[in-house]
């Protein structure tokens, strides 16, 4: 039993080694990706966005307001225009993302002691446009006001930041990007072997000596193959790359492990259960590339999880990248133990059993004697020809 | 040429992965994204606090803050460390924290501080939480003034010119509500269109030399390839332009996302986006012309178009390189047609070098149909 699980082990081993794809996309792939988006977001965060500024007042006030905004970090004044129409052309050319706009009655009003508002026009092509203008905006004002009233506040606030120094865009979208690319190169690769097998109706050129009672074999051997490949990828992935950029790695080695095992599992048997669907061996980059992009969303990492609507929440419970995801945030940026994720280890223990069972099945319909002596068809044959 | 039209027709529809591909996932995609964030703006996130002072200044300022539409004040929690556990395993996104002695400091005029702390592991929930921190922190210290104000006689206008003499008013041009489901399916389905038309296109002619009917697509074309391409693309055409019509209906005419520039102005730019991204399928195919390699350039140039267009990580802040590669992307050119025509409502001769940009992608493919013809007929499939 067991020599004859070795054998099919190496030789699954062997085949992989020689596919050309499966080194693209669960060597090459894993490598590249994360260096890719981590050096495209290295910047964190949007700065120095040009705005103009049309000031009506022209006083003294008004003045400092503008000075005090050009010399906060998010924003640039880049041009004064003489009403909002000027301004806006400004966004129309692409120049500014933004007009600040002070009335007329400024300082008069304030001096008075009535209230004044600066308006603040923003481009909405991105939400950091907005973010940067309007908190630069805001925080001068305060400033003023506190300035103004000459009086202290009775309660003062502070806000404090956690698990993302920088409030940056790295620091959010990396971790998951990270977990996720473990997850859709394990499908590639899964499905861009399993593929090749129904392509050419054998399980890795011993097609002669298996059969439906080697499907617990074959199972296991897959999963051990993948397994082996992926422990390396994971700690290049998991901890080499946010230590290279300086991300949050707060986590415990041990329990990161502890957690990612189900994961990979998961993953594994959710890509055997997917790749049972690829006739061909292109199907799967078919079929896996465009899910990274509703598997990042569904995990609650932009929108968040706690607004996200019961269909699609419960539709999202059979991904394992959605427990994977928040899991390994939780542990790796936001410094928790294994108690404050056990909801999502669970999950993935149960993912894994319910995803494995699916796969077994695939497995053994792969070997049922039918399909198995089922002649190639001429155009199978043919390509089998070519590709050797 | 009637002949490769039916030829191909024939080869899409009798392959479930193609049905797939074209129509249902991209619809589906478009149900999920659209449905998901139907909310527009996220409400009522969870909040906790951590009151150690228990006394009516600091009851009064929870309920204070709970009243903002953003936020909900679900739980409080007896020390920091709790509440910490409690954003540690997701039930939070923020807390906050009262310390002992609020009430005593307030009246003494010492100044006590009320710290929020804040989850910027989930950016979006955390930065819709800062966007009325301030103003929230401001206003509700305020209102401990304000009563004492009203006492003195004040008017209303008096004790907020007194508590916020400036105030900021803002004017999010095109999407005044920062509707997220504006912000984001504007842009990312029409990505996701583009994605899958890299794939099927680089596929189609995949499989073309995988099952070696590319020199029986040449006989029927008399050797010119470029009416073989043509054809061919143009059967794909209809399906993307069907599949992207309902896209644009969808969002313009049932969804009523803002749209200056009319429904019309924006189905060009989505046609142009087609033409563009199909082209860029056959020029992925025409260089790198084996599956493996061409399908992998396709994945790469379509999943990083979601990051290199600017949508939610603005291009000002991506690395010089990048920022230059980004005129390669169809999808940058179709993000800045909907940001002047749509959103700004400008009209489209404003944003021409976009338009010129999607088109020179169909001359490209065009040059390259030599190339192509070369390719489809001396290069052997590979696995």
């Amino acid at each position: 039993m067991l020599t004859k699980l070795n054998i099919i082990f190496c030789s699954m081993l062997r085949v992989l080694g020689r596919d050309k794809g499966v080194l693209i996309f669960c060597i090459l792939l894993p490598l590249g990706y994360p260096l890719l988006y981590t050096w495209l977001y290295s910047n964190e965060t949007v700065r120095e966005v040009p705005t103009v500024v049309v000031d009506q007042c022209n006083t003294a006030l008004s003045r400092e307001y503008i000075r005090k905004v050009d010399a906060s970090p998010d924003v640039r004044i880049v041009a004064h225009a003489q009403d909002i129409n000027g301004g806006q052309d400004f966004i129309r050319r692409r120049e500014a993302y933004g007009v600040i706009a002070i009335p007329r009655n400024f300082e008069r009003d304030i001096l008075r002691g009535q209230q004044s508002s600066v308006r603040v026009f923003v481009d909405m092509s991105g939400m950091l446009y907005y973010k940067s203008i309007l908190t630069s905006a805001t925080n001068v004002s305060l400033e003023m006001n506190a300035k103004i009233k000459a009086s202290t506040r009775a309660i003062k606030y502070e806000d404090v930041s956690l698990y993302n120094p920088s409030n940056g865009f790295a620091g959010f979208l990396i971790p998951a990007v990270l977990v996720l690319i473990l997850q859709q190169t394990l499908i590639l690769g899964i499905g861009l072997a399993r593929g090749t097998e129904r392509e050419l109706k054998q399980f890795t050129g011993f097609q002669q000596i298996l059969n439906v009672s080697d499907s617990q074999r074959v199972t296991l051997a897959t999963t051990g193959a993948f397994l082996l490949l992926y422990i390396p990828i994971t700690i290049y992935v998991l901890g080499i790359v946010p230590k290279m950029f300086s991300l949050n790695t707060i986590g415990n080695f041990w329990e990161l492990w502890v957690f990612m095992l189900p994961y990979l599992l998961a993953c594994i048997f959710f890509g055997l259960s997917i790749g049972s669907l690829c006739r061909q061996r292109e199907s799967i980059i078919l079929l896996a590339v465009f899910t990274s992009i509703p598997f990042l969303f569904l995990s609650g990492v932009s929108w968040p999880g706690s607004n996200l609507p019961p269909f699609w929440k419960n539709f999202s419970a059979v991904i394992p990248s959605t427990y994977g995801i928040t899991g390994y945030i939780k542990l790796n940026s936001m410094g928790a133990h294994l108690p404050e994720v056990w909801t999502e280890w669970r999950n993935l223990w149960i993912q894994a059993g319910g995803w494995f069972l699916l796969a077994y099945f695939s497995v053994i319909r792969q070997l049922w004697p039918e399909s198995f002596h089922e002649k190639p068809t001429d155009e199978q044959q043919e390509i089998t020809n070519n590709s050797k | 040429m009637l002949e490769i039209l039916k030829r191909e027709i024939y080869a899409l529809a009798h392959e479930p992965l193609m049905w797939f591909c074209m129509i249902v996932a991209p619809l589906f995609c478009v149900v999920l994204f659209t449905s998901m964030m139907e909310e527009g703006l996220p409400e009522n996130l969870p909040l906790g606090v951590v009151d150690l002072d228990n006394s009516s200044t600091s009851r009064s300022l929870q309920r204070n803050l709970d009243a903002f539409q953003m936020v909900n004040i679900t739980e409080s929690y007896t020390d920091v460390r709790e509440a910490r556990k409690a954003m540690q395993r997701g039930d939070i996104y923020g807390f906050y924290y009262i310390p002992k002695g609020l009430q005593r400091k307030a009246n003494r005029q010492e100044q006590p501080t009320v710290s929020f702390y804040m989850n910027y592991s989930f950016i979006v929930a955390g930065s819709l939480l800062y966007k009325d921190q301030r103003t929230m922190s401001e206003l509700a210290s305020g209102a401990a003034i304000r009563t004492a104000l009203f006492a003195r006689g004040a008017t209303n206008n008096q004790a907020l010119a007194y508590i916020q003499p400036i105030v900021v008013e803002s004017h999010p041009i095109g999407n005044p509500w920062l509707n997220y489901n504006i912000y984001l399916s504007n842009t990312l389905l029409p990505g996701m269109l583009m994605l899958f038309i890299f794939m099927v296109t680089v596929y189609s002619f995949s499989m073309e030399q995988k099952r070696g009917t590319a020199d029986e697509l040449l006989r029927m074309a008399g050797g010119n390839m470029f009416r073989a391409v043509s054809a061919k693309m143009f059967v794909h055409f209809l399906v993307w332009f069907t599949v992207g019509t309902i896209m644009v209906v969808w969002f313009y005419e049932i969804l009523l996302f803002p749209c200056h520039c009319g429904m019309p102005v924006m189905w060009a730019a989505m046609l142009l986006l087609i033409l563009a991204s199909q082209a860029m399928g056959v020029f992925m195919f025409s260089a790198l012309p084996t599956p493996r390699m061409a399908l992998s350039f396709a994945s790469l140039w379509g999943v990083l178009s979601f990051s290199i267009c600017g949508m939610s990580f603005p291009l000002m802040a991506q690395p010089a390189p990048l920022q230059a590669m980004a005129w390669f992307f169809p999808l940058r050119h179709y993000f800045l047609l909907y940001v002047n025509c749509a959103l700004d409502g400008y009209p489209m001769l404003n944003a021409w070098p976009h338009v010129v940009c999607l088109l020179l992608f169909v001359v490209l493919a065009i040059l390259l149909t030599p190339r192509l013809k070369y390719a489809l007929q001396h290069y052997a499939y590979e696995a």
